[in-house]
């Protein structure tokens, strides 16, 4: 049982072409498409939570002495979206775009470059300069000990509490 | 238009390398080759052997197990030989970048390869868990010269 070429070209022709011309028109991307992600460098902090919540550390954060760098590596990149959700001031935003083809190693990186504080005490550098204004609005309080960093925190916090409990005069014994 | 374009502006036949992938990558190969993408319009065509291959379209992380077939195949396509690291996985590793059992992405096998005097002429990195069948279009294009390159290292201060 074959069917005749002529019977063949009728169903061809009322079915016509089913052929997408890709390159030469746009793709057909569904609403809940996921693409890569894009990072707005002017309301990221680099608080790092995307860092943690991305499963293939595609997401990952280099400190060095004054900078502080979050390296977005799209080719290990799995498009789970979760650091969307996490993103505390909502930096990042998913895209569509899924033409990401390259012929080179490093095009797949994204860097964003944060400068780092100092500790006033100890001079060991310490959170992002916007996570320290970023931290200061939320919780102002903070602005008394937010220019330490925090295993000076915690050292003066011992010491405060060690005062109290003991004495000062006993202390310095 | 560069010199690998030039080498490659007929027909590229390209031979499909399973390297311990999901089988995700696989099925869009499949589809980009069915008639409704129809990768055949630029020639692709996909060859059972690697001695007929000018591409070897390479999926998945590299297994260690998978290894020595993987140098074997890619020692036997001809020159000019040039791989497309499918996926993720294929490009970076994927969601198994630093598991006991894989080697990690098509970089780690490169310097392995290097070590081998097995020369490659180019690779091609098509990032997408898995790819859509477009991205794979879109890099037969680019490698072909239709399209240009879009994606570039970006660096912002953030402050």
């Amino acid at each position: 049982m074959s069917i005749k070429p002529v019977k063949l070209v009728i169903i061809a022709g009322k079915k016509g072409r089913v052929t997408v011309k890709y390159p030469f028109q746009e793709p057909v991307v569904t609403s809940e498409f996921r693409g890569e992600i894009e990072i707005d460098p002017a309301k990221c902090i680099g608080c790092g939570a995307c860092v943690r919540a991305c499963p293939p550390n595609a997401l990952e954060l280099l400190e060095s002495e004054k900078e502080t760098i979050l390296r977005y590596f799209v080719g290990r990149c799995i498009f789970c979206w979760r650091c969307v959700d996490v993103c505390p001031v909502s930096a990042i935003k998913g895209t569509k775009n899924f033409e990401l083809a390259t012929d080179k190693f490093t095009d797949l990186y994204t860097l964003i470059v944060h400068t780092r504080v100092i500790c006033e005490l100890c001079g060991t550098p310490a959170e992002t300069v916007k996570m320290q204004r970023y931290i200061t609005e939320k919780v102002p309080i903070s602005e008394e000990y937010i220019t330490t960093c925090p295993t000076c925190r915690k050292k003066q916090f011992v010491e405060k509490v060690a005062t109290r409990m003991v004495g000062f005069s006993e202390l310095k014994k | 238009m560069s010199l690998k374009s030039s080498i490659l502006k007929k027909s590229i036949w390209v031979f499909h390398l399973n390297t311990g992938s999901c089988n995700a990558c696989d099925i869009e190969i499949l589809d980009a080759l069915t008639p409704y993408h129809d990768a055949e319009r630029f020639g692709v065509k996909l060859v059972v052997s690697p001695r007929h291959a000018d591409v070897i379209l390479l999926t998945g992380p590299i297994t260690a197990e998978s290894l020595p077939k993987v140098l074997n195949a890619i020692e036997a396509a001809p020159r000019p030989r040039i791989i497309v690291a499918l996926g993720s996985c294929g490009s970076g590793g994927g969601i198994w970048h630093d598991t006991y059992s894989t080697i990690g992405g098509v970089n780690k096998l490169l310097e392995i390869l290097k070590e081998r005097g097995i020369e490659v002429d180019a690779v091609y990195y098509v990032p997408g868990c898995p790819i859509r069948p477009e991205a794979l279009l879109y890099a037969v294009a680019m490698i072909k010269g239709i399209v240009s390159k879009k994606r570039e290292m970006k660096i912002y201060r953030a402050d």
